[in-house]
Order: C-alpha cells, then sequence, then structure tokens
C-alpha cells in the first residue's frame, strides 16, 4: 500500500509541470496539420469540385445575374480536406488557424465573388469567366495564338440547340 | 466451421430445404422463412454456439415491394458471419421476436420496429428504444418514402415510458447529465438502502438520423467522414470499418501499404483511448493521480497523431479503397520513440497502481458479469474477455495488416470492474508492440486502389475491434451512394448488459461500473432526433435478485 503510493508520487515529481502557457503563449502545429480551409479567390476558377465532395455540404455556389459566389461556412467545418485534395487550381489549403471560436457567427462564413460570363448566342451569364478561360487553356493546351474552341462561349441550353439542330438535320435527310 | 458445414447444419435442422443462399466474401446469406427465424436463430445461438452482431432493418419495398429484415450472427472461431434474412409483407409487418431466445437481441430488434416499423411479436420489452416519445405514432423514418428532411409534428405524450420501481425502493437517477458521463445518459436506480435492486435505461438522446442522411443525401466517400465523427475516441475505428464494408462489398482489393497503415492508426487509437479510460476510471473513483498521469502520458500520443494525420483527433485518414496520407519515412523514428517512452512510463504507471489497495477495494468483485451473462447479451471487447469470454475480431476476423502480425488476446475470468481494468492494461503493450511488428513490416506501393468502383445491390459486412470491443458496420450497396448503412458500435451490447453488472452493488459503485465498460453513449445512438425519458434494459425482480445474491452475485436471468 505505503509503497504504491510512494511509487505514485515518484511519478507525479518526475514528470514536473507538463501543461503549456496556452493561451498566453501559441501552441505550435504540426506540420501538415489541416487547420482552417483557406481559399485564395484569386485562384479560384468557381469550378465547384470542392463543393462537390465537402462531407458536410458546407461550400455552396450560388448563381445570381453576372456573378457566381462561392460560399463556405466554416462553422460546419469537418477540417477533411477534401476538398483541398480535389481543387484544381489549387485554391484551397488547409493553414494553421484552430482558433475559430466566436460570438459572431458571420466570422465563420467566407465568400468569393466570381464575374460571370455572357452566352455569345442569347447572352445569358452561364459560367464564370475564369472558368471558360482555364478551360480553353486545356482545350489548346494553353499555346499562344490557339484559339479555344467557338462553343467554349455558348451556353448549355444554347449548345444543346446546336446539337439537336445539327442532328435534326442529318435526320431529315436520312428521311428523304 | 466451415461454409458447406453450416448449411448441412442449418438444414438438417430445418428439415428441409433452405429456401435462398448466396455467399459474399466471408458471410453467408441464408433467407429464410419468417416463421422459421426463432428456431433457426435459437439454433444457431444455443447449439451452435453463434453470437448475435445486430440486426439489419431495411425497406427494400420500390425494389421487391417487401422490408427486409436481417440477423447477423458470428462464429467466433471460424470467420464466419451468417446473415439469416427475412422478407417481410408490409401490409403484416410482424415477425416474432428472437429476444426471449437470445436476450441480446432485444435493442436491435426494438430499433428495427422504430425505425422501419417492423414489429417484434412477443419481445419482453416493447417500448421505445430510439424515437422520442414525441414522435407520433407510426412515422417510421427508415422507410424510403420518408423524406430525409421531413420535421413531423410533436405527438402528445402519454407520460415517460419508464419501469416503475419495486415497492419499497427509491429511484436514484444518474444523468441524462452527470458529470462522470461525457455524454448523456438516463439511468434509473432502483435502491433499496445502499443496493441497488434493479435499475432502467433511457438512451439515445444523440440519434441523429445520420444512417438517413446517407442513404438519401451523401455518397461513399463523404459518409467515411461522416462514420469518423460518430465516436470522438474512436472515430478512425468507425471510418475504417465502414471503408472496410464497402470494400468487402465490391470487392476492392486494398493496396497492402494502405492495410498497414490503417492498422498502425488503429492501435494508436487503441493506445489514446485505453490511456483516456484508465485516467476517467481514476477520476470516477476520485483518484486524480491516475488521471493526470494516464492523460499526461497519452497526450504525447496526440502530438504524435497530430504529425501523422495533421489532427490530434479525426485523422481523416481513409476513403475507400484505401488511405490518403502516407508514413513518411521520416516520421518513423519519431513513431518509435513515442512508443518506448510511453510503454515505459505506462508501465511505471501499472506497477504502482497494481498494489494500491484502496485502488482494489474499489474495483475487485465490483460489477460482476458471469461468462453467461456476458454471451447471452452478446458483449465484446474488454466486458467480454475480462468475463473469460474469449473473442476478438482483429484474430477472429482478421482484417487490414492482422493476418501478418502476431499478438495475444488477454483474458480475464473474474468478470469484475478489475478485470476489466486489467484487460486494457495488458492491452496496452499488444498494441505498442504491433506498432513496431506493423512499422518493421511497412510494405511499399501505393495506399490507394486504383478502381473503387462500387457497384449496386451487393452486402457487405465489416467488423473492427475498437478499444471498447467489436464495431460493425454493413453496407448493402446502392447506385451513388448506400441503400443501406448500419452501425453497430460496441457499447450497443454492453449498455444492454448493465443490469446485470448493476445488480446487488452498492449505489456508490454506480458510476465506476457505468465507467467500466467503457460507454460511449453517442457511438451507441447514431441517427436521427432527441428525445424525453423511456426506454430501459432489464429490471431484476427481488425474488430474482435475492436468488442472484446467493448463487453468488451471478445476475439470475430468467430468460436466458
Ligand atoms: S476541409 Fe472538409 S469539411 Fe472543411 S470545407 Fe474542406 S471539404 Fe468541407
Ligand atoms: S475547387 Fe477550387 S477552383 Fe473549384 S470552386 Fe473550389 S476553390 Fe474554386
Amino acid at each position: 500500500m505505503f509503497i504504491s503510493k510512494w511509487k505514485e508520487a515518484l511519478i507525479c515529481l518526475k514528470a514536473g509541470r507538463v501543461t503549456l502557457p496556452y493561451p498566453f503563449v501559441p501552441r505550435p502545429t504540426a506540420e501538415g496539420f489541416r487547420g482552417q480551409p483557406e481559399v485564395d479567390g484569386r485562384r479560384c476558377i468557381g469550378c465547384g469540385e470542392c463543393a462537390t465532395v465537402c462531407p458536410p455540404r458546407l461550400i455552396t455556389l450560388v448563381d445570381d445575374g453576372d456573378s457566381r459566389a462561392l460560399k463556405v461556412d466554416y462553422s460546419r467545418c469537418t477540417y477533411c480536406a477534401r476538398c483541398a485534395d480535389v481543387c484544381p487550381e489549387k485554391a484551397i489549403r488547409l493553414g494553421n488557424n484552430y482558433e475559430l471560436a466566436t460570438s459572431q457567427k458571420e466570422d465563420l462564413t467566407m465568400t468569393v465573388n466570381l464575374k460571370m460570363a455572357n452566352c455569345s448566342l442569347c447572352g445569358k451569364p452561364f459560367a464564370p469567366e475564369r472558368l471558360l478561360r482555364k478551360t480553353g487553356e486545356k482545350l489548346t493546351g494553353g499555346e499562344f495564338g490557339q484559339e479555344a474552341p467557338e462553343w467554349l462561349s455558348w451556353c448549355p441550353e444554347c449548345r444543346k440547340t446546336k446539337q439537336a439542330k445539327a442532328l435534326g438535320g442529318v435526320e431529315a435527310k436520312d428521311h428523304v | 466451421m466451415t461454409r458447406e458445414e453450416l448449411t448441412r447444419k442449418l438444414t438438417e435442422h430445418l428439415g428441409k430445404a433452405l429456401p435462398a443462399m448466396s455467399t459474399a466474401g466471408n458471410m453467408l446469406l441464408v433467407k429464410i422463412k419468417a416463421e422459421d427465424l426463432p428456431t433457426l436463430a435459437g439454433y444457431v445461438f444455443n447449439q451452435l454456439g453463434a453470437r448475435l452482431i445486430t440486426t439489419v432493418g431495411t425497406d427494400r419495398t420500390p425494389l421487391t415491394g417487401n422490408y427486409e429484415v436481417s440477423y447477423l450472427f458470428s462464429f467466433d472461431r471460424a470467420d464466419l458471419f451468417l446473415s439469416l434474412k427475412v422478407e417481410i409483407d408490409p401490409a403484416n409487418p410482424v415477425i416474432e421476436s428472437v429476444t426471449p431466445v437470445i436476450p441480446g437481441a432485444d435493442w436491435a430488434e426494438r430499433e428495427v420496429r422504430d425505425l422501419i416499423g417492423v414489429v417484434p411479436k412477443n419481445h419482453p420489452d416493447p417500448r421505445r428504444l430510439v424515437l422520442a416519445d414525441d414522435w407520433p405514432e407510426e412515422l417510421y423514418p427508415l422507410r424510403k418514402d420518408f423524406p430525409y428532411d421531413y420535421k413531423p409534428p410533436q405527438a402528445t405524450v402519454a407520460g415517460p415510458r419508464m419501469k416503475k420501481a419495486p415497492e419499497q425502493a427509491t429511484v436514484m437517477t444518474v444523468g441524462p447529465f452527470f458529470p462522470t458521463l461525457e455524454e448523456p445518459a438516463y439511468f434509473r436506480l432502483f435502491v433499496e438502502g445502499e443496493r441497488i435492486v434493479g435499475s432502467d435505461y433511457r438512451g439515445f438522446y444523440s440519434h441523429r438520423g445520420i444512417e438517413k442522411l446517407a442513404d438519401t443525401v451523401l455518397d461513399y466517400n463523404k459518409i467515411t467522414f461522416l462514420a469518423e465523427r460518430i465516436c470522438g475516441i474512436c472515430g478512425f475505428v468507425h471510418s475504417c470499418c465502414y471503408c472496410q464494408a464497402v470494400e468487402a462489398a465490391a470487392e476492392i482489393e486494398v493496396p497492402a501499404r494502405a492495410k498497414y497503415i490503417r492498422t498502425i492508426m488503429l492501435e494508436l487509437e487503441r493506445l489514446h483511448s485505453h490511456l483516456l479510460w484508465l485516467g476517467l476510471a481514476g477520476h470516477i473513483i476520485g483518484f486524480d493521480t491516475v488521471l493526470m498521469q494516464s492523460w499526461r502520458i497519452r497526450e504525447q500520443l496526440m502530438w504524435l497523431t497530430e504529425q501523422i494525420t495533421g489532427n490530434r483527433k479525426t485523422y481523416g485518414m481513409n476513403l475507400v479503397g484505401g488511405v490518403r496520407r502516407d508514413i513518411p519515412e521520416k516520421l518513423q523514428p519519431k513513431i518509435k520513440e513515442v512508443l518506448a517512452k510511453v510503454e515505459s512510463e505506462s508501465r511505471q504507471v501499472v506497477e504502482a497502481i497494481a498494489g494500491d489497495t484502496t485502488l482494489l477495494m474499489r474495483l475487485q468483485n465490483v460489477g460482476y458479469l458471469s461468462a453467461a451473462d456476458a454471451r447471452s447479451f452478446c458483449v465484446v471487447g474488454p466486458t467480454a474477455r475480462a468475463s473469460g469470454v474469449d473473442i476478438d475480431s482483429r484474430r477472429d476476423h482478421p482484417y487490414a495488416a492482422y493476418p501478418d502480425l502476431q499478438f495475444t488476446v488477454p483474458v480475464y475470468n473474474e468478470g469484475d470492474t478489475w478485470a476489466r481494468t486489467l484487460v486494457r492494461l495488458d492491452e496496452l503493450f499488444v498494441s505498442i508492440d504491433l506498432v513496431r511488428q506493423a512499422l518493421g513490416r511497412l510494405p511499399g506501393g501505393p495506399i490507394m486502389a486504383e478502381n473503387t468502383e462500387v457497384p449496386p445491390e451487393r452486402e457487405g459486412l465489416a467488423v473492427v475491434e475498437a478499444p471498447r470491443g467489436e464495431c460493425c458496420h454493413y453496407v448493402l450497396t446502392g447506385t451513388d451512394r448506400p441503400e443501406r448503412w448500419r452501425v453497430r458500435a460496441s457499447t450497443y451490447p454492453q449498455l444492454q448488459a448493465a443490469p446485470s453488472m448493476f445488480a446487488n452493488q452498492t449505489v456508490a459503485d454506480a458510476p465506476i461500473i457505468i465507467g467500466s465498460i467503457d460507454p460511449c453513449f453517442s457511438c451507441t445512438e447514431r441517427m436521427e432526433t432527441v428525445d424525453v425519458e423511456s426506454g430501459k434494459l432489464r429490471v431484476y425482480t427481488r425474488e430474482e435478485l435475492l436468488k442472484a445474491g446467493r448463487a453468488g452475485c451471478k445476475g439470475g436471468d430468467s430468460r436466458a
């Protein structure tokens, strides 16, 4: 009995004080830490990949007239980094911030606004300009002077009508 | 027992051919007639010695027009699972209860009734288990025609569905919020003087409808992260078990390196969990030195997992088909260094407290659970192994890298709180050794399967030995997402055995008895809604208890 009490006391004495002076001194994070996701608004092209994989579905794309908003609600983030994994533009990384507590819910939201491009046929805004530019670059291999295909500037509906017309033409001929 | 032997025995017992049979991995799926269920289930459990894992209720009306209820059994030493599946006509959704034969089926059958609406006839405790008492009657949230975001109007409650205390007994409540329980749980202890003569339990306050969310809104990989958040302590177990269930269903070949990384993380998680438990157990009985020291030792593991995974908990490592982060070469010396420190420091603590008579007096002969009760309530993990039931899914149903590793399974026969402590203390050192072995043999190669496609209409069952015992995930695949995902956490069976452990104990020991099963209430509850009161385990009558007391406090289960 007494022996074990001695042993216990010794363990405590040997360990000494182990608590950190947090929050007066910040607690460093490990390399590769998954803290608050940081979205770089200058790189984001509004493709929505991050919104598709986010498990708590806290990233949403809202199209309003000639702008698309990428909205992030950090209050439900699970710091899984799936968004960062899939972002084709490396516009998201998980930073070192883990102190998100706040009394203002608005502090936990973030919005990226992207300008939409208008359809060259009907004039309706249909996709972010940056997304189209990036897609164009990908299609042409980013070669200088290479023109992006014409259909890239058509909205999905116009593309469909065009396609239907083209097909319709073929069919009509077949019937003759 | 092999699959063929089992099929032969079932056919012989039934006296006629089994209607339909198929296999999925190491699971034998047998479709049976509803009227044959009690006899077959009883035969499998009592004569063939299988253990009931859980039941799964599925609404298959869009496809077959029926409901289905599967009773999942495990033949532990044979690495064989058996699913007895019954189809039920929605016009008459009634099934004969097997709880009178298998006490451990109690909650699982009530859950199927609450969520799917298949009523277990002659169930000894027909009260609600999962749904809140103010949830409307005849509204079953896991049915396919129930929208996941529907909020029904509150029903008027006739009164809380609590068990009446025996006459002369005083009711003492522990919970729904109680200092030593971090999660809501409501125990009502019936006491005479200082003795507990019966008990009642109401839980499922943390039920949040995740299974519904999974089969309506999420996709296969999103569920991995939701699964991880089922538990704040053994979250990796859940994400791993879920992935393994999908991988089993889809026959996805997980690369060896990913399997080893999963094993390493599983064992690191067990280490931190057991040290956390030891501290809490110390705290419950007022021995805070143990709390401080074991949590100090544990903290090193938390820093280590932060370095490996990017966070001290909720590692976010798993995806269907493998893991997302590698364990780089440069981290391995660090892991070994932390293991060495944790090992020597834990040894010192274990040696010191092993001779502490105050501690022994609080834990020995307290909260006794007989081997017979452990088996009939189908308990798992350290709680089972402390009552002489030698089961461990790492050895019995080897998964991840466990088939390649050598380890012992500590088993004690005393069945008391001290035995449950010893099992966990021994397991600390087994886990440290397992991480070392896995690191030593860590194979090279990719960490994610190439093809992770999941075909529809396949069933997959996976078990993972969580720190608290076997955790089970079942998946029936659908298009883009599971058609059904069922989670059975390890505390689910243990809580059903709690009344047996309370029997004839003093009130002062109740918190440590609850603590000794290392309960994880939110894990157990998952899913949907919040609750008022009701639900129970079983109440001992005075006579039963007196008899039990005379029989050396062995529970006295009249149903067993
Ligand atoms: S870290 Fe995970 S939860 Fe958070 S925004 Fe990214 S994908 Fe969503
Ligand atoms: S994936 Fe990247 S580029 Fe696409 S919307 Fe999200 S942040 Fe923007």
